[in-house]
């Protein structure tokens, strides 16, 4: 791989002006490092059996959802429309009992590491006039997602929308809904076989079965293979990676990929271009634990790019109900991080001062659950919050745009830098 | 203040200044009068322009016939005329020949052959368009007759007039209150609505600097026999009056008052909204007062006339002339007040002649004060570092604020007429806070807000009101308006506050109103006590209107419940009917099992017995039920609660009329012809 890369630069004479590129190693030594680390990722997690919500005498109650096959899913949605259609009959209207999803009825959970919904639900009456419209769009929701079932075919969330614009008036209610009837019957979103238009990209040493087609993710090109809507139709993963290296933008995606970095260092690149769509988490999740391989997270050093972690960690407050199935516990921030910024002296110009926003949404983050259990993390949190710095991933592309795949990466592999 | 009398400035050195050559390095140490101050620093007292100087103009002598009315406790009756004098008639009235332009190049408007081309070539361009069009058969739109640019050629000359139903003036007084800068009766610690006590007197200087034309005043007391007519204008140099006529005249109608006119350069096009905009808020602070206001011009379609009819005759108290607070007083004025006042020795000038200090306090600060002072010493011998230990204690010192008892504001009652009668709004809230305090001197916030209304613009409108005069200019930097505009959340009132018409009143009345800026147009935002006082205020007024607008839309709920609840039946029977059909074809079909409860409606259903209608018509009687029980509850929740009646005003009517009588047991009811 060395080789490889003198050819394309023969007698770089910049080499040595590029900082700590004098500090690498060979290759070998740093494959020698992720290889331990890979290794101690496949073992523990075979002898232990992942904790479930059951396993836990919490004193409160928790809801969660479960992958419901689609003929399961159908006769719930047929038993709950007879008893409102018995309610009906007998004078009465009709009510859906729904779960609460907002974030005063979340928890979280320290074992599980992540956020459950507990039990409280609220009552969603047809004659009232506040609920009349969200019951009625229920009532439209529950019947499109049997039809699917009868039909057993997918659509998006767009699909929905447009089948009764006029009630639904507009995307957000009906994308509300539908996580409402999640709640109601007890499945997971993708089990409604309503799925999310697909936003995140993977690239590297995988390959895997799409509805029946063979992926070899080295072979598609710069921009990867977009990640399947539908999870469910996703099989046969095979992989020799090391590590699966989660990207938060694009750009820097797109720089790693043109290197071939999975190829220097056998690895997975995967983004969802900002915050993580359902797929890609649900995606992220298959790979770990099918393949075993930690995971290690690039993505900005800045409040916003610590939140993005904490979805794929822990889960968002607005899925919290199937945050058993989107999480992916165990992500190692590798960079940029707060320390970063000096240990690799990225210059004050790339250095961005952060806002009051910033800053309070920083100071929010120190009071959540998922960073406190990390000290490492809140350290580096501390740190930001107090130098009132924040850089992004480009920021490196002041020592030149290739700066990210050959030498901050690579020493940070070598270092074992993560927390 | 009293500056006028001291420093007139000897006439021979005048002349001899400007006899001597011009030697830029000699500086000469001149003096000048106030009248020459203003004159060269006619911005400070709002004459920037010609058309801000036709506003400032008129609101200075709409005020003084206010104050003059509301002194002798009489509703002001106010007659405002402004009476457009083209150049032409203006020059034959000052006897100036019509002089034919020769040399056309000499002046601004000249078009050089060169501009004359560009024209040409773009009315050619146009035409050919327009030929075009035509031939196109498109409609034609009417050329835009092009607006001639007349620029600094737009101001004219105007004829302002006022006439008032006030107090009048004494007939030997008339020169000094015009034909003297800084020389007023308005002087003194009160609430008054001039801001400098230069009123009518800039007005006149602005005519000698535009016109040359001097002042005309029509004066007449009660119990007078005669009527004062005296004609004048001002020695800008010495600050007196230069008397034309001055003379006494037969009385020919019962009137009392002040009719003033003066003629002044001005831009009534460029001003004309500003004016009318002050008239109609002045007729919101003063609903007590009858305007008349009329414009006059040659041509007939760009005449005005508005008559802003009275509509209470409650008129607030006359605002008291009130002593100063002792944390309000400077270095200066103890002087003054020393030099003035006639007690004799320190504790009785202590006592008498500041607000918040009794005998037993004054001795307390007789005694802080040291050793050199004693409660027998005469207060005019006090030497200057001993008033600078007054001073300095009187900064340190605690003392009980000082009432609001000399304030006269609005009242919450005439700002809700005001505003009524001018704006005709949906909903109106009003509020008057109490009293505080800013640097020893009161002051008192009252605040409107409605919404809805004719002539009302979306969003916020703001009208501000300082010591019950309109403020019109130099709004962005308005406490009230900051106030208004950022910090208050509009719609926890259930108020939107881009869409609804608000409309916000704050009337500020102070002894001394803090304002900013060298026109005095704004109250700057930096005062906290102010700043915190107005939001209480128009708080105040939306939380009254929040009750009310919730309650309207409870009502408008009530009204709309059952349509709302109908409106979604069809979409919900569709539903729970389809999953139905399909469930009875799987029935049907053995393909799915069904329980005895569950399959005798799925039977039903596949045999037509309950069908999408059944479901919508269970659906509608339950509506039908649930809206007749919520209705109940309204009812009852609601009971018979009326607004709370409000007095109307109605005017009454002048002079006799003939009218019919129809008797009846109870009551009489009588026709006017």
């Amino acid at each position: 791989m060395a080789d490889k890369k003198k050819r394309r630069r023969p007698a770089d004479p910049d080499s040595d002006s590029i900082p700590f590129k004098s500090r690498l190693k060979p290759d070998s030594v740093i494959l020698q490092a992720l290889k331990a680390l890979a290794a101690a990722e496949s073992t523990p997690s075979a002898s232990t059996n992942p904790l479930t919500l059951a396993d836990l005498s919490l004193s409160q109650a928790c809801r969660e959802v479960s992958d419901l096959p689609l003929s399961s899913v159908q006769s719930t949605i047929e038993s709950l429309v007879l008893s409102l259609t018995h309610s009906i009959l007998s004078g009465q209207g009709l009510s859906f009992s729904v779960p609460s999803r907002s974030s005063a009825n979340q928890l979280y959970v320290p074992e599980l590491d992540r956020i459950v919904l507990k039990d409280k639900s609220s009552l969603r009456p047809y004659a009232n006039v506040s609920t009349v419209r969200k019951t009625t769009i229920t009532a439209r929701i529950l019947q499109l997602i049997h039809q699917l079932c009868l039909k057993n075919i997918h659509v998006t969330k767009r699909d929905l929308f447009y089948t009764d614009v006029k009630l639904f008036q507009d995307q957000t209610q009906s994308d509300a809904v539908l996580d409402d009837v999640s709640c109601i019957l007890g499945c997971t979103r993708s089990s409604l076989n309503v799925i999310a238009a697909e936003k995140g990209v993977v690239v590297g040493r995988l390959i895997f079965s799409d509805n029946g087609d063979l992926i070899d993710c080295t072979k598609m090109g710069m921009g990867g293979k977009a990640i399947p809507p539908n999870i469910d139709r996703v099989g046969d993963m095979q992989s020799d990676a090391l590590f699966i290296l989660l990207v938060e933008k694009d750009a820097a995606y797109i720089r790693l990929a043109e290197d071939r970095f999975y190829n220097r260092f056998p690895c997975i690149i995967i983004t969802a271009k900002g915050q993580p769509d359902v797929a890609t988490r649900l995606f992220l999740r298959k790979l770990k634990t099918e393949l075993k391989v930690p995971v290690l997270a690039l993505v900005d050093s800045d409040p916003y790019g610590l939140k993005i972690l904490s979805v794929y960690g822990c889960g968002s407050k607005n899925m919290s109900y199937d945050s058993a199935n989107l999480t992916t516990p165990d992500i190692k921030w590798l960079g940029i991080r707060p320390s970063d910024l000096d240990k690799y002296n990225i210059p004050e110009q790339c250095r961005l001062p952060m806002t009051e926003q910033d800053i309070k949404t920083g100071k929010d983050l120190l009071e959540e659950d998922f960073v406190k259990k990390n000290p490492g993390w809140v350290e580096e949190l501390n740190l930001m919050v107090k130098t009132k710095q924040k850089a992004e991933i480009q920021a490196l592309s002041s020592f030149g745009f290739q700066y990210l795949s050959e030498v901050y990466l690579p020493l940070k592999l070598q270092q074992e830098d993560w927390l | 203040m009293e500056i006028g009398e001291s420093s007139e400035s000897p006439e021979g050195k005048k002349k001899s200044k400007s006899k001597t050559p011009r030697k830029p390095k000699d500086s000469v140490l001149k003096q000048k009068s106030p009248a020459e101050f203003f004159a060269d620093n006619k911005n400070i007292a709002g004459f920037d322009n010609p058309g801000k100087c036709l506003y400032t103009t008129v609101r200075e002598l709409v005020e003084n016939a206010l104050d003059s009315a509301e002194s002798i406790s009489k509703l002001p009756i106010v007659e405002i005329t402004i009476e457009e004098i083209v150049r032409s008639k203006f020059n034959s009235m000052i006897g100036l020949a019509e002089h034919e332009r020769v040399d056309e190049e000499l002046y601004d408007d000249f078009e050089s052959a060169k501009a004359r081309e560009k024209r040409l070539a773009k009315e050619a361009r146009i035409q050919e368009i327009q030929a075009k069009n035509a031939n196109l058969g498109k409609k034609v739109k009417e050329p835009v007759a092009s607006k001639a640019m007349k620029g600094r050629g737009e101001t004219s000359y105007y004829r302002v007039t006022c006439k008032d139903n006030g107090k009048g003036m004494p007939h030997d007084d008339i020169p000094n209150m015009f034909g003297r800068v800084l020389s007023g009766t308005k002087y003194g610690l009160k609430q008054t609505r001039g801001k400098f006590g230069l009123g009518a007197k800039m007005a006149l200087i602005w005519s000698k600097m535009s016109t040359g034309l001097p002042i005309e005043i029509t004066s007449s007391m009660k119990g007078q026999n005669y009527t004062s007519f005296c004609r004048l204008d001002i020695d800008i140099h010495r600050n007196i009056p230069h008397i034309h006529v001055h003379e006494k005249q037969d009385k020919k109608e019962r009137w009392h008052g002040a009719e003033i006119q003066i003629v002044i350069e001005g831009n009534w096009t460029t001003y004309r909204s500003k004016i009318l905009h002050y008239m109609r808020q002045m007729a919101v602070i003063t609903p007590y007062a009858e305007f008349l206001f009329r414009f006059l011009s040659d041509a007939p379609d760009k005449n005005v006339t508005v008559k802003f009819a009275r509509r209470t005759d409650i008129m607030p108290p006359v605002p008291l002339e009130t002593k100063y607070h002792p944390s309000a007083v400077d270095l200066l004025l103890i002087k003054r007040l020393i030099a003035e006042t006639s007690k004799q020795n320190l504790l009785q000038f202590l006592q008498h002649e500041f607000v918040n200090i009794s005998k037993s306090h004054a001795e307390r600060l007789i005694g802080e004060m040291g050793p050199d002072f004693s409660h027998k010493m005469l207060v005019k011998s006090l030497t200057s570092q001993q008033i600078v230990r007054i001073h300095q204690l009187f900064r340190q010192a605690k003392f009980d604020d000082p009432s609001g008892d000399c304030l006269s504001p609005a009242g919450e009652y005439n700002l809700r007429l005001g505003i009524i009668k001018e704006l005709h709004p949906d909903m109106v809230a009003t509020y008057s806070g109490s009293a505080q305090v800013f640097e020893g001197h009161p002051f008192l916030v009252e605040a409107g807000v409605s919404v809805g209304g004719k002539d009302v613009k979306q969003g916020v409108n703001i009208f501000r009101f300082a010591n019950r005069i309109p403020l019109l200019f130099e709004q962005g930097a308005d406490v009230v308006t900051r106030t208004a505009l950022k910090r208050i959340n509009w719609n926890s009132y259930k108020i939107n506050q881009a869409q609804d018409k608000i409309g916000v009143f704050v009337s500020i009345v102070s002894t001394k109103i803090p304002f900013k800026g060298t026109g005095k147009e704004y109250i700057g935002d930096d005062i906290s006590e102010i700043a915190a006082a107005v939001k209480t205020s128009i708080q105040q007024c939306c939380t009254q209107l929040k009750s009310k607008i919730l309650k309207r839309i409870q009502a408008r709920e009530q009204q709309e419940r059952k349509r709302n609840l109908s409106k979604f039946v069809i979409w919900l029977n569709g539903a729970i009917y389809d999953v139905l059909k399909e469930m009875s074809h799987l029935h049907a079909s053995k393909r799915k099992r069904y329980t005895n409860e569950d399959a005798e409606v799925l039977n039903k259903v596949s045999n037509h017995i309950i069908t999408r209608e059944t479901l919508g018509e269970k659906l509608a009687q339950h509506v039908e039920q649930v809206d007749y029980e919520m209705a109940l509850e309204y009812a009852t929740q609601s009971g018979v609660n009326e607004e709370p009646r409000e007095n109307i005003y109605i005017q009454t009517l002048e002079g006799e009329s003939k009218f019919v009588d129809f008797q009846s047991p109870v009551f009489v009811f009588r026709l006017f012809q």
